[in-house]
């Protein structure tokens, strides 16, 4: 690897080119693959634009963790456990920085940084995505709730969901555009409608104790460290904010919505417009750290994606978790049913008992603002995995399979969409009869390992494929390598232990 | 003031209003759905929705006068720390006069503020959301007919007039490669 070696971007190094025209271009070279040509940073949007790409991680991060796993954990063990979540979201908000670092600098996804260290990494991840996203579990969960609301069978709902989101996806002209909108405009009630059940059915009281606990660090209570309940401890702790390889994706949907070096790929299109779609380049492009102004412009954008990053996802991770333990305390405070069914793991008839205990107090309207919002949660879910899993293995397909850039990066993405939606409504109709609770299971121990893999390859990529001047500080680089050895650490600790996986 | 002067205030008012107003539609528009009374959520629609949507319209009209900073959260959360409780005061009094025949206020009435107060910090993040994203496009449209429309869309204008421009000079430079 010759990262360290090399002079710092914007020298002029024009070995290994082939081409009269592009001998004279001045290259990035970051690892053993294609070097990136110099080109100049765009401006970064003022704090005002704040509604950044951020709105999928959101989207894809408040998921059922939020409204299920922690208020589990918080009726077992008291308002204290959250410590552990204040602790998994913080980590999260730092690998999203550190993962945007590397998007906006380079134009390219992380996977493709993973390649430039190692291409096996990246086949990995392409493996895992595979094994982890195509079960159709996170649909399930909202399509019950909507069932308990209009009495629609969940499986009607499951696939006729599945195939509209192929159908938006296909129809759309640009995709990012269409989804940011659509999925800012879910989140935006999705947030306003939190804030107001939990302004209905909270009070001072559960507030207080639930802020109160996310401060009690180094509370362990006996039963936590036990073969039942380390696992799901830990499993709860990946779920807090953006699981699995929901932070890889958010580099893509940085590049496509044009941050940072970004602005110089073009966009994916939907199926039916894929013909528009500009040839996409085989690399990402580099910009000249040794120019102060272009220097001055990075540190602009690193400001708008810190924002951005602070901002809406912890905020927004943190209010509608904290909304949901209140939720949850308020319900087995009325109903010593639900405290027993929540802590028994049995979710449908958690759910079902929480949306029944608000009935009893503000009538069927909370019951039904509930299920309503789990639906909500569900279809947010649903519409931004999906379309980020097709994202990301489009992205490694078009890159690294042989022959693959003689299709278009929309074609295979369509390809994705669609095989995953055929997959999911097969696995719906005529897939093991576990229920969605186990599917959620495995994917939480592939999720945990990718997890502690992923803060690994950000410390590989962001170290020895950026040139000095862009490279992260050592603090951030021990938080990170912090994520690692605690995702990977707790994770074979239960396995050793326990002899479980998380769940 | 003039008829027309009133509907070019509505006008800029509108996003706002109706982000408030989403709020308490969304709690009424569900009660129905569940098989409540309609007068309940009538009730539930009208005594949280509309003083939500006037305070979201005032809102809009503070950022057409220039009294707050386009798109900044700080504003925002002061606004709803005080906005939000007194809402769901209205609604708490109105709901209890409709089911008791009586109004009366919340038993731990500084508690209940106090509570409020902090669930506004969640609503601002979801109505500043919403506003930013619907509010100015609403602004473009009617900014033909409307000065002050014009002038409060004018800001977010320059910030999409430099991103189009950039654009353009990539494409420019892609071409002539």
């Amino acid at each position: 690897m010759d990262t360290s070696e090399t002079p710092p971007a914007g020298q002029p190094s024009g070995e290994a080119t082939a081409s009269h025209e592009v001998d004279q271009e001045r290259v990035w070279r970051a690892g053993k693959l294609e070097p990136m040509p110099i080109r100049k940073l765009p401006d970064a949007p003022p704090s005002i634009h704040l509604l950044g790409p951020t709105v999928f991680l959101v989207a894809l991060g408040v998921g059922m963790g939020e409204s299920y796993m922690w208020p589990r954990l918080v009726l077992v063990f008291g308002p204290e456990i959250r410590w552990l979540f204040l602790i998994g979201v913080t980590l999260q908000a730092i690998v999203m920085l550190e993962m945007a670092r590397y998007a906006m600098a380079t134009g390219e996804s992380i996977f493709f940084g993973a390649a430039r260290v190692f291409k096996p990494i990246m086949w990995f991840f392409f493996t895992v995505a595979i094994l982890v996203y195509i079960w159709p579990g996170h649909l399930s969960a909202g399509a019950a709730a909507f069932e308990e609301l209009t009495g629609i069978p969940w499986l009607v709902t499951a696939c006729v969901g599945l195939i509209l989101v192929g159908i938006v996806f296909s129809l759309a002209k640009i995709i990012y555009n269409l989804l940011e909108n659509v999925l800012s405009i879910l989140i935006g009630v999705l947030v306003v409608g939190t804030a107001i059940i939990a302004s209905l059915v909270g009070s001072w009281s559960d507030l207080g104790s639930t802020l109160g606990g996310m401060f009690a660090f180094g509370y362990f209570p006996d039963g936590m460290m036990s073969e039942a309940w380390f696992p799901i401890v830990v499993g709860s702790i990946a779920f807090a904010g953006p699981s699995g390889m929901q932070q890889m994706w958010y580099t893509l949907h940085l590049r496509d919505s044009g941050a940072g070096m970004g602005s110089h790929i073009p966009k994916v299109r939907g199926l039916r417009h894929a013909g528009e779609e500009e040839k996409m380049p085989s690399r990402g492009f580099m910009f000249d750290t040794s120019d102060p102004d272009e220097m001055h412009k990075w540190r602009g954008w690193r400001r708008w994606v810190t924002w951005d990053a602070v901002l809406l996802f912890w905020g927004i991770t943190m209010l509608v978790t904290i909304s949901f333990t209140v939720l949850a305390q308020a319900a087995a405070r009325d109903n010593p049913n639900v405290a027993q069914l929540i802590e028994s793991g049995e979710r449908e008839a958690a759910l079902s008992a929480m949306s029944d205990s608000f009935a009893s107090v503000g009538g069927p309207l909370l019951g039904g603002l509930f299920f309503g919002f789990i639906a909500l949660i569900g279809l947010n879910a649903t519409l931004g995995l999906f379309d980020s899993f097709s994202r990301g293995q489009a992205d490694m397909t078009y890159h690294f399979v042989p022959g693959a850039r003689r299709l278009k990066m929309s074609h295979l993405y369509a390809g994705f969409l669609w095989g995953v939606i055929a997959f999911g409504i097969a696995i719906l109709l005529f897939g093991p009869a576990d229920g969605p609770s186990g599917v959620l299971d495995i994917l939480a121990f592939l999720s945990t390992f990718a997890m502690g893999a992923y803060c690994v390859v950000l410390l590989l990529v962001n170290n020895r494929m950026l040139p000095k001047p862009i490279r992260p500080k050592w603090w951030t680089n021990a938080i990170i390598g912090f994520g690692a050895v605690f995702y990977l650490g707790m994770l074979f600790y239960s396995l050793f232990a326990y002899g479980v996986v998380v769940s | 003031m003039d008829t027309a002067h009133l509907h070019r205030l509505g006008e800029v008012a509108l996003p706002g209003f109706a982000v408030g107003l989403v709020g308490g539609v969304t709690a009424g528009g569900l009660a129905a759905v569940v098989g409540q009374p309609t007068g309940w959520a009538l009730t539930t629609m009208l005594a949280l929705g509309l003083p939500l949507a006037l305070l979201g319209g005032g809102y809009g009209l503070l950022i057409a006068y220039g009294r707050v900073r386009i798109g900044g959260f700080a504003p925002v959360a002061l606004y709803w720390l005080v906005g939000f409780p007194i809402a769901r005061l209205i609604h708490e009094v109105a709901t209890r006069a409709v089911l008791t025949g009586e109004p009366s206020l919340p038993n731990d009435l500084i508690g209940f503020l106090a509570y409020q107060g902090i669930v506004s910090a969640g609503f601002a993040i979801g109505f500043l959301w919403l506003h930013e994203r619907l509010a100015p496009r609403w602004w473009r449209r009617v900014s033909g007919h409307n000065p002050l429309a014009e002038r409060v869309y004018s800001g977010y204008a320059a910030h999409a007039e430099a991103m189009w421009e950039a654009k353009q000079a990539r494409k420019r430079n892609r071409a002539t490669r």
